[in-house]
């Protein structure tokens, strides 16, 4: 449209103020009427937008003589800015509402089951105690020696002193193979190995599978072992005594008692079996009560040990006379039944998923 | 060992310690007392009464009311033992409010068919005295006054029994006189051997037979046999024997005549078995020790007979054998109550033999267990004294002349003191194995107390005579031992050594830690499964034939060792699918035994692997639960090797060809099978288990199995290089292709990877789509590819032309269509 053929700047003047006056009235409202963010952008665009009403307000504008149109222009942008002010008050309300709203909804029902991120196993309790074991040894200096399961009877029995018709050695004892192997029956073989391969010093632990031909509610035919050994010059007794002090603290806690009563091992002189203070009926002032499992001694019997015999050193090929040293071994099923409180060996080798869930 | 109190207090008079006391002080020495067992402790409340009159119950025949005379005041009690005494013989009353411990009651008044009865007379059964409840225990006339307890009247009715661990080691504690010795060393009070031949009868005129005249011994096997002792009694009267029957009786061994129970108290006083034969029942009046002949059959006095071997050794009459040396008498020669003439029988039998025929005939008696362990050899003669004496005393008769003694076949009068060991002990190598300074001061006395004497003696090192009844002291150290015995190991201090640290010898322990850390990590758990299996079962899951074959099993499921860890994981799965757990993840890490290797030392090579069982549904959150399936098993099997192996390690999965899993993986289903490969190298393999296997295996059910071998593992995982972040942006393709659903996805996946050319970074195939608009036959697979250059931000045009050359090329070789 042509500017000059326009009728008179008045009337120009007069519509346009009359529309902006008619949507200065409007705008809130119809703003406030909006239920959601888009209702509310929707309404600001009908009036901001391209097609929108102040903007063709603003359109005619352009048939104004010049002269009037800057002041309308004012006009015009007042309103501009005034619905767009309008528009983000009303936009941070219906925020502010709607975040009410999502606050104060029904809460997200916790007792549902946990997604959980990754399913973790869980390691056998005799694993457990195995790593444990090794790693307090490990602490006190003392390194893992490998060895096989199936064994030469010299390795496992003759080098051990045991005399040939211990009856730890027959068919009824222990597993022999086809070929006059013997599956080990302790882990003790480590020690002759160890020292038959190496020279003094050494202080190893050996934990392994070890099997004997026994099979009840308290015994089952394979079974695990560490054997723990320290060989070096004036390797004495009270060291023997000093190590165990310390693995019982660091593996049953601090003050826990260590009693050793001599026993008899064919590969140790002097040989003692070792108790710990009751793990089960301890009493804060750190006394034992007396429990049905510790038989109400207070003491309960967790291995053997003892100096190395001079004739398992002379066996493998270590001069007695120079050379001393101490072994110790337990059973870890024990250990794990014990600290556990489980109540048959058998529990152990079942690997049902609902034992082993408990570990 | 069961050791009573009351005759070691005969033995040891000074003894004065509480039986608790005793026990702690021998377990503390290395005797261990297991246990204490109270006999006859009714008998301290129960009182020796005498019959005064009896009369029948009014109502109810065979009860009876008896009065009794408990001094002082009378009672009358109801009574239905068959056996009450005349007027004046002695029973024993429980009074009201005395507990019996070996019936769990405490007397109370009570009504007995209508009569009330203040106490109940009592047999050994209900005092605990022994089994016998045939009816009430009735004493000897006048061996106490009414009134006092029965625990006064007859002393051996309440004692305290020591059961004693004893280690093999130790068979001088297999007998009171050794305990005694023991006991006193540990108390350090002097310990007298009683002198048994003077003690009982011995005083009394021996027969003017001799043994020699009545019995000729001849043995054949000295190696086996290298002392044989023999005495005889003769004019005897075999009688039931009230005077030992309460001792034996604590010690568990049943009192039958007087002349069997000489034979038990003596091995119980000495620790050395004795036998005892009816010197009339012995045919031809000869005695043979020999080996058995092969098939030769014996009935022993269990009542079993016995086929022999050529090992076992024998002792013969004129025509044959009577019993089996050390071990079990036979029945022929039994003493009976019409025995006149005894023949006791003390020997020394090498303690191999006995132990190997004890073992072969499954015989495990008081006798071969002192026999295995080793009797003393010195005292031979002094238990002979002691069999003679204790009979006269309780069964009369005159002891023949002299004494037989074959020692090393040779026959003697007076046998030869078996010669002894000397050992040197060095004051310094006290204190070298001991950690603390023992003088020989302390020492020496220590040594002397439990027998030994001191011959020869320096301020360094003295020699040591030991005693023949301590075959264990061999060496030095076991001298040291003793001396630490007696000490006390509380009189050593705990002292840390400095450790001069050693190094890991093999790398198991440390490999299979990590493995169990990883496994358990991606959710499953530790089954421990055992080492050996069945054949059957390794065939079942096409395991290697068993190398490693055991010679004596526990039975067929265990009778090799296993060449897979497969069977015993799928055991466990058994296992818990009997008790109704359907989902099982388990793993297991352990060896398997395969043939020994060409150069080695002849033992199996032993591999150590970790094995995996999956069944039942995927772990899941509020949905359908789904079943496991292979790529759950792919997932497992390679999420383990990647992480032993390292991030740069090249892990590759293989679908199983049909050859190879004839050859090598015939327990795997045909169709879901697969091979893992690290930088090349196969490690194992894993899959959905073959139906035949789930079958042969009683399954029930499908099982997802994984095995790897961890050794290629074992130095570690290669430490990771630092690559340098991408710093200019990558542009992502998407391409959905259209392929015969028979085609591979990884083949797909290759082509595209090499077709993308360097820049592409990623390939990931993220959807895989059939039916719907898909053709029957056909598949979409949805390839995201990520470009990147490490030089800068790539155009699209070099992006367009990378992934168009991909679009190319799978066409080309897949006859795959964009969709």
């Amino acid at each position: 449209m042509d500017a000059v053929s326009d009728p008179t700047v008045e009337t120009i003047e007069l519509e346009i103020t009359a529309a902006l006056a008619s949507l200065r009235e409007a705008f809130l409202p119809r703003f406030r009427a909006a239920a959601t963010a888009q209702a509310l952008r929707d309404e600001n665009a009908k009036i901001l937008g391209k097609k929108g009403e102040l903007t063709a307000i603003l359109k005619l504008l352009g048939k104004a003589p010049p002269e009037g149109r800057k002041a309308i222009g004012e006009k015009v942008n007042a309103l501009k800015q005034e619905v767009e002010s309008g528009f983000e008050s009303c936009l941070s309300n219906l925020r502010l509402r709607e975040r009410e709203a999502e606050l104060s909804a029904p809460p997200f029902d916790l007792t549902l089951p946990a997604r959980v991120p990754a399913q973790v196993g869980h390691k056998h309790p005799i694993s457990i105690v195995r790593e444990e074991v090794v790693a307090v040894f490990r602490q006190l200096g003392f390194a893992v020696f490998d060895g096989p399961e199936v064994e030469h009877e010299g390795n496992n029995f003759t080098a051990l002193g045991f005399p040939p018709d211990h009856p730890a050695t027959d068919m009824q004892d222990s597993f022999w193979t086809q070929s006059n192997h013997v599956l080990r029956t302790h882990t003790s073989n480590i020690q002759v190995r160890a020292m038959k391969s190496i020279a003094p010093p050494m202080a190893f632990i050996a934990p392994g599978t070890v099997y004997r031909r026994d099979d009840d509610a308290t015994h089952s035919p394979m079974f695990h072992q560490i054997e723990a050994f320290l060989v070096d010059k004036d390797v004495t007794l009270a060291h023997l005594k000093g190590v165990l002090a310390e693995f019982a603290e660091r593996l049953f806690g601090p003050g826990t008692p260590v009693r050793l009563r001599p026993s008899y091992f064919p590969f140790v002189e002097p040989g003692a079996e070792v108790d710990i203070g009751c793990v089960f009926c301890k009493q804060p002032n750190g006394t034992r009560a007396g429990c049905s499992l510790c038989k109400h001694t207070g003491f309960i019997e967790v291995l053997g040990c003892g100096m190395i015999h001079p004739v398992v050193f002379e066996n493998c090929g270590i001069d007695p006379e120079v050379f001393s040293g101490f072994a110790l071994g337990m059973g870890l099923e024990r250990l794990a039944m014990l600290r556990y409180g489980v109540p048959n060996i058998k529990l152990m080798f079942d690997n049902d998923p609902r034992f082993l869930a408990q570990f | 060992m069961k050791a009573s109190y009351r005759w070691l207090r005969e033995l040891v008079p000074q003894l004065t310690a509480s039986t608790t006391d005793l026990a702690a002080r021998l377990t503390s020495a290395g005797l261990e007392v297991e246990g204490l067992i109270e006999f006859g402790l009714a008998s301290e409340a129960c009182l020796v009464v005498r019959v005064v009159s009896c009369r029948p119950h009014p109502t109810k025949s065979g009860l009876r009311l008896v009065t009794v005379d408990r001094g002082g005041s009378q009672q009358e009690v109801v009574c239905g033992a068959p056996n009450v005494p005349d007027l004046g013989g002695l029973v024993v009353l429980a009074p009201l409010g005395v507990y019996l411990p070996a019936k769990n009651v405490t007397i109370a008044k009570r009504a007995i068919a209508g009569v009330e009865s203040e106490g109940m007379l009592c047999s050994e059964d209900e005092l605990g005295l022994g089994d016998d409840h045939d009816g009430i225990l009735v004493l000897a006339p006048d061996c106490a006054t009414p009134g006092t307890t029965l625990a006064a009247a007859v002393p051996a009715a309440r004692d305290t029994v020591f059961e004693i661990n004893l280690t093999p080691n130790r068979p001088d504690g297999l007998g009171h006189i050794g305990l005694a010795r023991e006991i006193a060393a540990l108390y350090n009070f002097p310990f007298v051997l009683p002198d048994f031949a003077t003690a009982g009868g011995m005083e009394r005129a021996p027969s003017a037979l001799s043994v020699r005249d009545l019995v000729t011994i001849v043995v054949e096997d000295a190696e086996r046999c290298p002392h044989y002792g023999a005495a005889a009694v003769v004019d005897i009267a075999v009688t039931a024997s009230p005077s030992t029957r309460y001792r034996l009786q604590a010690l568990g061994v049943r009192s039958i005549s007087n002349v069997v129970d000489v034979t038990n108290l003596v091995m119980l006083a000495w620790g050395h078995p004795l036998h005892a034969f009816d010197l009339d029942r012995v045919r031809g009046n000869t005695i043979v020790v020999r080996r058995a002949n092969d098939g030769e059959k014996l009935t022993t006095l269990d009542g079993v007979t016995r086929e022999l071997v050529s090992d076992d050794l024998l002792i013969c009459d004129g025509q044959g054998p009577v019993a089996l040396a050390g071990v079990m008498g036979g029945a022929s020669s039994e003493i009976h109550e019409g025995t006149k003439r005894v023949l006791f029988e003390v020997a020394c039998f090498d303690p191999r033999g006995v132990r190997r025929t004890a073992r072969r005939h499954g015989l495990h008696t008081e006798s071969s267990h002192r026999f295995e362990r080793g009797v003393d050899p010195g005292d031979v003669e002094s238990v002979l004294d002691h069999a003679v004496g204790l009979t006269v005393a309780l069964a009369g008769g005159q002891p023949a002349a002299g004494r037989i003694h074959v020692q090393h076949a040779h026959s003697c009068a007076v046998p030869a003191p078996p010669a002894k060991r000397i050992l040197t002990l060095r004051v310094a190598r006290l204190r070298a194995l001991l950690g603390v300074d023992v003088p020989f001061d302390e020492a020496i006395p220590i040594l002397e107390r439990l027998g030994c004497s001191v011959v020869a003696k320096s301020s360094i090192s003295c020699d040591v005579l030991v005693p023949t009844h301590r075959p264990d002291l061999t060496r030095e150290v076991d001298l040291i031992e003793e001396v630490l015995r007696v000490r006390g190991l509380d009189s050593v201090p705990a002292q840390l050594p400095a450790i001069r640290a050693s190094r890991d010898v093999g790398g198991r322990e440390e490999l299979a830690r990590r493995a169990r850390e990883i496994a358990v990590s991606v959710g499953l758990s530790e089954a421990i499964t055992y080492g050996f299996t069945s054949a059957r079962a390794l065939e079942a899951v096409g395991a290697p034939k068993p190398t490693v074959l055991l010679r004596n099993p526990l039975g067929e499921h265990h009778a090799v060792m296993r060449t897979s860890l497969l069977p015993g994981l799928l055991d466990a799965v058994a296992h818990a699918r009997r008790h109704f757990e359907r989902d099982v993840r388990e793993f297991t890490i352990g060896q398997v035994f395969l043939a020994a290797a060409p150069s080695g030392d002849g033992l199996p090579t032993e591999q150590l692997r970790i094995g995996v069982v999956l069944a039942g549904d995927r772990p899941g959150w509020l949905e359908k639960p789904q079943p496991l399936d292979v790529w759950d098993a792919k997932g497992y099997a390679v999420g383990l090797t990647e992480r032993l192996a390292g991030a740069s390690a090249l892990v590759q999965v293989e679908p199983a060809t049909r050859d190879e899993l004839t050859e090598i993986a015939s327990h795997l289903h045909p169709r879901g099978a697969a091979f893992v490969h690290v930088n090349g190298r196969r490690i194992g393999a894993f899959g959905l288990l073959h139906p035949d296997a789930v079958a042969a295996l009683a399954l029930d059910g499908d099982v997802l199995v994984v095995e790897l071998t961890l050794e290629s593992f074992a130095e570690g995982i290669p430490i990771p290089q630092y690559a340098a972040i991408p710093r200019f942006p990558a542009s992502t393709r998407d391409v959905a292709l259209l392929v015969r659903d028979a085609v591979m996805a990884g083949e797909v996946e290759s082509a595209v990877r090499a077709a993308a050319g360097p820049l592409a970074e990623r390939v990931r195939l993220f959807d895989r789509f059939t039916g719907g608009h898909v053709a029957a036959g056909f598949a979409s697979l949805a390839f995201r590819v990520v470009y990147r250059a490490s030089s800068g931000t790539l155009t699209d045009a070099e992006v367009d032309a990378a992934h168009a050359n991909v679009v190319k090329v799978v066409g080309e070789r897949f006859g795959a269509k964009l969709r």
